[in-house]
């Protein structure tokens, strides 16, 4: 490896880290990429063909691997070994960490769905929250041009809630599933329409990644560079260009400044030897998920820097939001015993329930503040460690019950937008530290009002689209027992959020941190809210934008 | 064509490899402390019907270790831990299933897809839910072995067809009129099947 001389160091390697790498690299900048995980190549390491009955435990999870036997993340999920972290008291909170190269990239759902102006002025609309210090106008041409690289499909429709992708960006999206297309038939009789969902899948291939042949569960990751994951794009291309150079197994202590505050580099903890070794760069981007971000900013106080580096406005950690999220499903006696077909598809629905309520909202209809989708689980899966179905008795009975069961189950996933309060915030522990000898992250979590009446109102939702197929939910479940716990979504954002003032705000527009110019946040710890959407498109997004900015800068020589 | 058996004879070969097996044989011979073997007290196996009984576990913790967090996923581990049924269990894991999934024409029956090598890893694995199902599977069929001795003087394996079935009509149906003294059993049980058929699906 050639002794590359950065300019610039980024720490991580998941979707804002790779994406400012490439779009760096693209421009003429060198990079030097920390990740604090080892190295991960999916085109030998995916398991793309193995069975579940190959596996122990029929596939199913466990304390080692959460999501199950041959999903992607390595030395991570609920726990990361080693590396813990605390809850204040009455507080239930999940967080969900990857230790690898290309980070939750490597098994993350693919939804990629834009936010909308709408989504951007959540405060100027009803007072709560924080709006976004820019317009969708101002971000839609950096969409076009993520969805382009990454390969998007999907399809534009006439839905408020999913601004337009430019013509030619989305790839064709999948044909509906038979089960799909029965809850797009139930959800008319309540004037809600279905669309295409949008994944960051490829139905058409492009440069050397191949489109997506309809066989392996996404989670497992892609050796064929369908499911979209940096470390089967934009890290190769990074490293194409000859500029970047990727450290793995370097766990960063702390953000090092001058005597001036200004940031001069990194402490990384070379997780080989053990030892600290010091970089320099003239310019940091932390891009480590939003509250490893936030932690690393926290556990780097200096004397300009008293409450943790560029925390100035006391929010470093403060804002954090994650999805809301509930799950209800049932077996619709209509599909039972169905002709089989192969319904593997891309893995996740075809079609979902996008956001219905702009215009109810607008006419004050909801007692809670923002919206929500609905994700659908159904269709003949490979089997796992389960089989569905009423099993009672034995023998051709039994058997024959299971395989009418097979497929007719029907579940939707809600993910919802949360408002930011007071009680749900990050610092650090003072009393824990980690293997490396860092502290550790402490969280607070609660629920407001806003999030239960939404849960609420998806719950009978539910079971008013279920009852059209024939399905009665029964009694529903109290919000507060159905709604899942934080951090569960894996949608953390918010810990270090951009907006219009240093007083209320850790970064600006651009993830420029106001108290240190040479000091970028590139992961979704800048989301000013955090829309139902899920976050990596526009993480990758803001990313895109940002690091051309920076480049620019650079070049003028301002930063 | 039924797959029938003699039930005195039938001895089920778990899939395991000739150094798997030695070991086994080896572990059987010593009279080593295998969990399970010396479970279940046969005092314990005569109970008034009328109050139900229910074996008492007493199982040797499971100490091994799991796969870890960053296994092979392209070669999986085939025996990540050691497999701890014994033959007779085995045997009575293997006579269950095949009621509970018989031969259908051409189409085996659970304990000739190796149902049992299946059940076996998933009770002997170190992990909460595994552990939690280990104690229901394995009082579950010492419950069965009670029952079976307690009204036919043998334990399930060597009953009759008609007998086994018998038992079988008492503890298969977990519903509303499940009588109060196979209640314990019938939610057992139904754990017990959801797993032999993951396992022949």
């Amino acid at each position: 490896m050639a002794d590359i001389k950065h300019d610039v160091i980024v720490v991580g390697s998941g979707a804002g880290g790779a994406m400012a790498a490439y779009e760096l690299t693209k421009a003429g900048v060198k990079v030097l990429m920390l990740e604090a995980g080892r190295d991960y190549n999916p085109t030998k390491e995916t398991p793309m063909f193995q069975s579940n009955g190959e596996a122990p435990l029929m596939g199913a999870g466990n304390a080692d691997k959460d999501f199950g036997f041959y999903d992607a993340t390595v030395d991570g999920g609920w726990q990361v070994p080693d590396e813990p972290y605390t809850m204040a008291e009455g507080t239930e909170f999940l967080w969900w960490r990857a230790r690898m190269l290309g980070g939750r990239t490597n098994h993350w759902g693919r939804y990629s769905l834009r936010f909308s102006e709408h989504d951007f002025k959540g405060k100027s609309r009803d007072g709560l929250g924080a709006d976004w210090p820019f317009e969708y106008s101002d971000l839609a041409p950096w969409y076009d041009k993520t969805e382009t690289l990454v390969g998007v499909c999907g399809a534009n429709t006439d839905h408020d809630d999913m601004p337009h992708s430019s013509p030619g960006v989305l790839l064709m999206p999948p044909k509906p599933r038979i089960t799909e297309l029965l809850v797009a038939a139930a959800a008319k009789k309540e004037g809600i329409d279905l669309a295409p969902m949008h994944r960051a899948v490829l139905t058409a291939p492009k440069d050397n990644r191949a489109k997506c042949f309809y066989a392996t569960p996404c989670g497992r990751g892609c050796s064929i560079g369908a499911a979209f994951q940096t470390t089967t794009s934009l890290i190769p291309m990074a490293k194409g260009t000859g500029l970047l150079e990727v450290i793995t197994g370097a766990m960063v202590r702390s953000v090092d400044t001058d005597e001036n505050g200004k940031v001069a580099g990194v402490t990384y903890v070379d997780k080989k030897t053990g030892t600290d070794k010091k970089l320099t760069a003239r310019i940091v981007i932390l891009a480590a998920s939003a509250c490893e971000s936030a932690r690393l900013l926290l556990n780097s106080k200096s004397q300009k820097h008293p409450n943790g580096l560029a925390n100035s406005s006391g929010q470093v950690g403060r804002n954090m939001m994650d999805s809301t999220g509930a799950n209800i499903g049932a077996m619709v006696p209509a599909l039972r015993n169905r002709p089989r077909y192969n319904e593997d598809g891309h893995t996740a629905n075809h079609l979902f329930i996008p956001w219905w309520g702009h215009q109810a909202h607008a006419k004050g209809k909801f007692d809670f503040p923002r919206g929500y989708h609905f994700e659908i689980g159904s269709g003949f899966r490979q089997p796992g460690s389960w089989v569905a179905g009423d099993l009672q008795g034995y023998g051709k009975a039994l058997k024959d019950e299971a395989k009418a069961s097979y497929g007719a189950y029907i579940g939707f996933a809600l993910r919802g937008e949360m408002l930011p309060n007071e009680y749900c915030y990050m610092e650090i522990d003072d009393k824990v530290t980690d293997k490396w000898g860092l502290p550790v992250a402490k969280f607070h979590w609660k629920w407001s009002e806003h999030e239960l009446n939404q849960i609420k109102h998806g719950l009978e939702t539910a079971k008013a689209i279920f009852a059209n197929m024939g399905v009665d939910l029964g009694q529903l479940p109290a919000p507060e027992e159905a709604i899942l716990k934080g951090g569960e979504i894996i949608h953390e954002v918010g810990t270090t959020r951009m907006g219009n003032s240093a007083a209320d705000s850790v970064t600006n527009q651009w993830g420029q941190t106001w108290d240190c110019d040479n000091l970028f946040v590139m992961d979704a710890g800048v989301f000013a809210s955090n829309p139902h959407k899920n976050c990596t498109l526009t993480i990758m997004t803001l990313a895109m934008r940002n690091a051309n900015w920076l480049a620019t800068q650079m070049k003028q020589g301002v930063i | 064509m039924a797959d029938d058996y003699p039930k005195q004879e039938y001895e089920y070969l778990p899939k395991l490899s000739r150094r798997q097996s030695l070991k086994w044989l080896g572990m059987l011979a010593t009279g080593a402390a295998l969990p399970g073997l010396a479970a279940f007290s046969d005092k314990q196996a005569i109970a008034a019907t009328t109050a139900g009984h229910w074996p008492e576990a007493k199982l040797s913790p499971i100490t091994a270790k799991g796969y870890g967090k960053d296994p092979n996923l392209i070669i999986p581990p085939k025996t990540p831990w050691p497999r701890t049924l014994t033959p007779a269990q085995l045997n009575s894991v293997a006579v269950l299933s095949d009621i509970l999934v018989p031969q259908e024409g051409n189409i085996p029956s659970a304990s000739r897809l190796g149902v049992p090598d299946v059940v076996d890893e998933w009770v002997s694995a170190p992990y909460v839910n595994q552990q939690r199902d280990r104690v229901t599977v394995l009082s579950a069929l010492a419950w069965i072995d009670d029952e079976a001795t307690s009204r036919f003087q043998k334990p399930f394996t060597q009953l009759s067809t008609a007998q086994q079935i018998q038992i079988m009509d008492d503890i298969a149906f977990d519903n509303a009129d499940t009588p109060p003294q196979f209640k314990r059993i019938a939610g057992a049980f139904s754990r017990f099947r959801s797993l032999v058929l993951a396992a022949y699906f």
